[in-house]
């Protein structure tokens, strides 16, 4: 479909489970073709992870492979086989954009480092995300989003809070995949950036992604302060000091609130109905409040523990205090502005019955996000693709799938 | 040939804090022309923030938060509470294809420049409004703050330990970051779009969008079976051991992970096979992940015996993922990252020689992208109205005086 902001753009898509498929899913959901390609047999490691429906595993029902994979094409390949690894070699002749997430040293044994590939199509912009890049000593370190996660410093800075005993805990890795998405969402961002290049010169290039420096990126500051300032950090165990914003129970959950700045110290007071307590000397200015927090959290959760979420944040945004529940995923699924925003889009897939899942991350007014197909099933688009596009017969897709190339 | 994905393309830049100017900050090192719009009435924040327990540096333009945000960028000053500060802007971006603003509020609307307004200006711009929950909506008004745009997206619920509460996800500047990717990976699909059809248009990112797309397992899991997920810690669905083990020294850890059981088998030799290893609890995939309180307890009383990077080698060449969690000050020290050149220096008029982390951006034809130190408040203000809207020398004088350029 014309259109969209990426379409006409062909990529293909060799990667598994969360970083490489992050990636093409960006791609596919403003219009990209993506054709996925996958191992026979099992295809994707995400088709095995769920969540699943009623938790019973299926290979096209798990709820992590369909939402990463959504308006993509599949078809199912294996590169290891000669007949196959021709076959890859036409599908990246054909595309402007190659993803994928290998082990360097396996894709150099393969013969499909982009050194080789470029001569097969030199407008070939070719993305490789690994966990520490394509160059320097921890190249072939083998590793997953914990390690890469607790490699960049992240994990050291994330406090050590919410159990009784903060001061035994190891570091925490973010909840989830945080640390392979960023390195799918950075990787993106530098394809488009060579894609509108090659529009320019004609030429394609390797784009190399270390999931490390993209979660070090985000560490900025830290390292800023480090390299100039000298700064250097403990791990920290109990509550971020010095924030003063903080959760708070109430009546019936928590909310987060942001009231120890000025500007937002008086309303908040005023709020609270102005009570005796804040007249202390203590609490009189940010710095001091920030270090006599214990007691001033502690005064406030009086006040909130009485009062239910709903009030507290009502309170708070009538004085324009900045405060919102913490919310689990079915409180922001079920939130007014979830609906008001379209957060969640629904579509229909054909094993899976109908899947609801997170809407596109921006809004486009002229390209908008949008749901054209939910994630292919193994193998849905091998005729289309083998057949329609790179003019293979019916017979040679069988003699291939006996073969076990495909 | 062209080197820089992003030669030839100017952005007016009113984006400021955290979100907005990482945006800005990856068109700038992909060689985009980023003109950031600031005012003496009202510098970016950051370049108020100073390192932590150090004395506040004198003037505006010492902060590393706000170099470590701002590089490669110019700088210009314009007083956009006068009219013809305003009509100055309009002249910018009449030469611009890209306007950026994360304002926590309709200000570009206020100011007559909202996207009707520039279209009218240059039919194909495009403009990038940033926000923590969405230009449209009922929280369209409210200001952009990580923690509690967290705790509302269901971050927050799912941050911290196995059992324990919820904790604020610890990183400054995660969420910043992470929309703020989003948000350049749009701007260069818009690019792309208007690079084919000659059409601009207008993205609306959302900062609390972007952290529910990055939560699609407790979603799904929510959405297929109505469950809601509570913190893991550093659990994984189906791995184990996985998790983070003390090591000698204060502080010391190191990060360990299987998936199958060549990789156990693997683990337990590097551990020069112990009896436990053989214990039936721990035979199979399925055995470890149940008994994994007791396989953890067991592994870290090995660890306990080596430093982080003593037991992260010896296990890597065994076969097993892992690796050390490094603080902030052993990334900037990290010998790998040096390798690959993560850290670069630039020479800063008043900072002088500073070495700041890169963007995760390697490309073969221009490695790193283009890096200039961060500007100076106004440094460009030469380049901008002599050079760009080549405005005559008296004219530039009387604006001064009457601080429109201020």
């Amino acid at each position: 479909m014309s259109g969209q902001a990426l379409s006409g753009l062909k990529v293909v898509e060799w990667s598994d489970f969360v970083s490489g498929p992050y990636c093409g899913k960006l791609l596919a959901d403003l219009g990209a073709e993506v054709i996925k390609v996958e191992r026979p047999g099992t295809g994707d490691r995400a088709r095995r992870h769920g969540p699943f429906p009623q938790d019973i595993p299926h290979p096209e029902k798990s709820g992590l492979f369909l939402y990463l994979n959504t308006n993509k094409l599949g078809v199912t390949l294996d590169v290891r086989t000669v007949t196959g690894a021709e076959v890859f070699s036409k599908l990246v002749g054909q595309a402007d954009v190659l993803v994928e997430n290998n082990p360097p040293r396996e894709v150099e044994e393969l013969g499909f480092a982009y050194k080789r590939l470029c001569e097969v199509n030199p407008r070939l912009v070719m993305t490789s995300i690994t966990p520490f890049g394509q160059t320097g000593p921890y190249r072939d370190h083998r590793s997953c989003d914990l390690i890469s996660f607790n490699a960049s410093g992240l994990a050291f800075v994330n406090p050590s809070d919410g159990v009784e005993d903060p001061e035994g805990q190891p570091p925490l890795k973010g909840p989830g995949h945080q640390g392979d998405l960023v390195a799918g969402l950075s990787g993106a961002v530098a394809t488009m950036g060579a894609v509108l290049n090659c529009q320019v010169t004609g030429s394609g290039q390797h784009v190399d992604v270390s999931e490390q420096e993209a979660l070090a990126s985000i560490m900025r500051s830290y390292l800023g302060l480090h390299a100039i300032e000298a700064m250097t950090w403990t791990r920290l165990k109990g509550s971020i000091p010095g924030m003063v914003s903080d959760k708070y129970h109430c009546a019936d959950g928590m909310v987060y609130l942001l009231c120890g700045q000025d500007r937002f110290w008086a309303e908040w007071m005023k709020a609270m109905g102005d009570p005796d307590w804040a007249q202390n000397e203590l609490f009189q200015d940010r710095i001091s409040r920030r270090e006599n927090w214990d007691a001033v959290k502690a005064m406030i959760e009086e006040w909130t523990m009485k009062r239910t979420v709903e009030e507290v944040v009502r309170t708070a945004d009538a004085s324009r205090v900045p405060c919102r529940p913490i919310n689990t995923v079915k409180d922001l699924a079920t939130s007014e502005l979830a609906a008001a925003r379209d957060y969640f889009a629904e579509v229909d897939h054909r094993e899976a019955g109908t899947l609801r899942f997170p809407g596109g991350p921006f809004k486009l007014s002229q390209t908008p996000w949008r749901v054209q197909r939910p994630a292919p099933l193994l193998g849905e688009h091998n005729e289309e693709v083998y057949c329609n596009r790179l003019g293979y017969t019916g017979q040679e897709l069988t003699v291939m799938r006996a073969g076990g190339a495909i | 040939m062209q080197e820089l994905p992003l030669e030839g393309i100017r952005v007016a830049d009113f984006c400021h804090v955290w979100a907005g100017p990482h945006v800005t900050q990856w068109l700038a090192v992909m060689g985009a022309e980023v003109i950031k719009i600031e005012s003496h009435l009202r510098p970016d924040l950051t370049r108020s923030f100073f390192a932590g327990g150090k004395t506040l540096m004198p003037g505006l333009n010492q902060s590393v938060d706000f170099a470590v945000l701002n590089y490669t960028k110019k700088g210009c000053t314009i007083n956009m509470t006068l009219p013809r500060g305003i009509e100055l802007v309009k002249e910018i971006i009449k030469l611009s294809d890209v306007v950026t603003e994360n304002f926590g509020g309709p200000v570009m609307e206020r100011w007559g420049l909202g996207y009707p307004d520039l279209k009218k200006l240059r039919a194909d711009i495009i403009l990038y409004s940033g926000s923590g929950f969405g230009r449209t909506g009922p929280y369209k008004e409210f200001p952009a703050y990580a923690p509690i745009i967290d705790a509302f997206a269901g971050l927050t619920s799912l941050n911290g330990y196995a059992g324990g509460g919820p904790v604020p996800f610890g990183v400054g500047g995660w969420t910043d970051l992470t929309a703020a990717q989003h948000g350049a990976f749009a701007i260069l699909a818009a690019l792309h779009h208007r690079f084919r059809t000659g059409e601009g248009q207008h993205i609306d990112l959302s900062m609390s969008e972007v952290g529910c797309a990055f939560l699609p397992d407790a979603i799904m899991d929510y959405t297929m079976n109505d469950r809601v997920q509570r913190p893991q810690g550093n659990r994984d669905i189906a791995m184990a051991p996985h998790g983070c083990y003390r090591c000698q020294g204060e502080d010391n850890w190191v990060t360990i992970a299987v998936s199958t059981d060549e990789e156990w088998e693997a683990l337990c030799h590097a551990m020069g096979d112990p009896e436990w290893a053989d214990d039936e609890r721990f035979r199979d995939g399925l055995s470890r992940w149940t008994n994994q309180e007791e396989l953890d307890r067991l592994i870290q009383g090995w660890t306990s015996n080596y430093t982080d990077w003593q037991a992260a080698v010896l296990l890597q060449e065994a076969g097993v993922m892992a690796g050390p969690t490094l603080s902030p000050q052993a990334v900037v020290q990290d010998r790998h990252l040096a390798e690959r050149g993560f850290f670069i220096d630039m020479d800063h008029p008043e900072m002088g020689k500073v070495r700041l982390p890169r963007l995760p951006l390697n490309m073969n034809h221009s490695p790193f992208g283009k890096y200039e130190h961060a500007p100076s408040i106004g440094e460009h203000n030469d380049y901008v109205f002599r050079e760009l809207l080549k405005m005559p020398e008296e004219e530039i004088a009387r604006l001064q005086e009457e601080q429109v350029i201020f």
